[in-house]
């Protein structure tokens, strides 16, 4: 039996680069990637959880450079946005 | 930047010059080159206060195209704005919205949702959920 759409998630794990914390311009292009997608995405770090879609939220998460994050996803295209941000971070310079 | 594109702009009003212009540089960090970010910052001569003139010319500008957001540093700045929006045509102040949020933080939020090209009433929408945002 097919899954209703709305139960399709997905999730990856990530570390912000060494020298990279998740403030101003990168925040920025994080924030701006999610907003591509349908899915709600949830973004954890430092036992926290913030709305991938909110610069304010994603900023007070304070996650610094070598931070791990996870990304969670669901909705339609949950698993085309996991990948996109976590190769978005792991690219951030 | 005064040229409009197909984004909503943003307009800040402050008191001070340097406010407006520092702000204005860290949303344009956070929301990247395509919202324009119109800024009236400081008296006439440079000092502490607000320049009517500057007001009207960023409104001015913020109100054609995909229209614009205002934001204010205290609340004593809607007297100038309130001033230069009855220097606009009625088309014009339709496609304004000023809102009531915080300068910084509400600018953050909606120069990062303009960018995705949200429209004007998103936009400032998000400014003023910046109200209850919590920092940390």
């Amino acid at each position: 039996m097919q899954q209703p759409s709305s139960d399709i998630g997905a999730e990856r794990l990530i570390c912000l680069p060494g020298d990279v914390a998740l403030h101003a311009r990168p925040a920025g292009l994080f924030v701006r990637a999610a907003a591509g997608f349908a899915a709600d995405v949830i973004v954890s770090a430092n036992g926290r959880d913030a709305n991938a879609k909110s610069i304010l939220e994603i900023l007070a998460l304070g996650a610094e450079g070598g931070a791990e994050l996870r990304i969670t996803a669901s909705g339609d295209d949950a698993a085309a946005a996991a990948d996109r941000l976590a190769d978005l971070v792991a690219e951030l310079r | 930047m005064n040229e409009r594109n197909g984004y909503v702009a943003l307009v800040l009003v402050s008191h001070s010059a340097a406010i407006a212009e520092g702000v204005a540089e860290l949303v344009s960090q956070v929301a990247g080159p395509d919202v324009s970010i119109l800024t009236a910052g400081g008296g006439p001569d440079g000092t502490l206060g607000t320049d009517g003139g500057r007001v009207l010319e960023a409104l001015r500008t913020a109100s054609e195209g995909a229209g614009g957001v205002v934001l204010m540093d205290l609340g004593s700045s809607i007297l100038s704005v309130r001033a230069a929006l009855g220097e606009l045509s009625s088309e014009q102040r339709e496609r304004l919205a000023v809102v009531d949020a915080p300068l910084v933080e509400g600018a953050v939020a909606a120069g990062v949702t303009a960018s995705t090209g949200a429209t004007r009433d998103e936009t400032a929408l998000a400014a003023t959920q910046a109200r209850a945002a919590a920092k940390f």
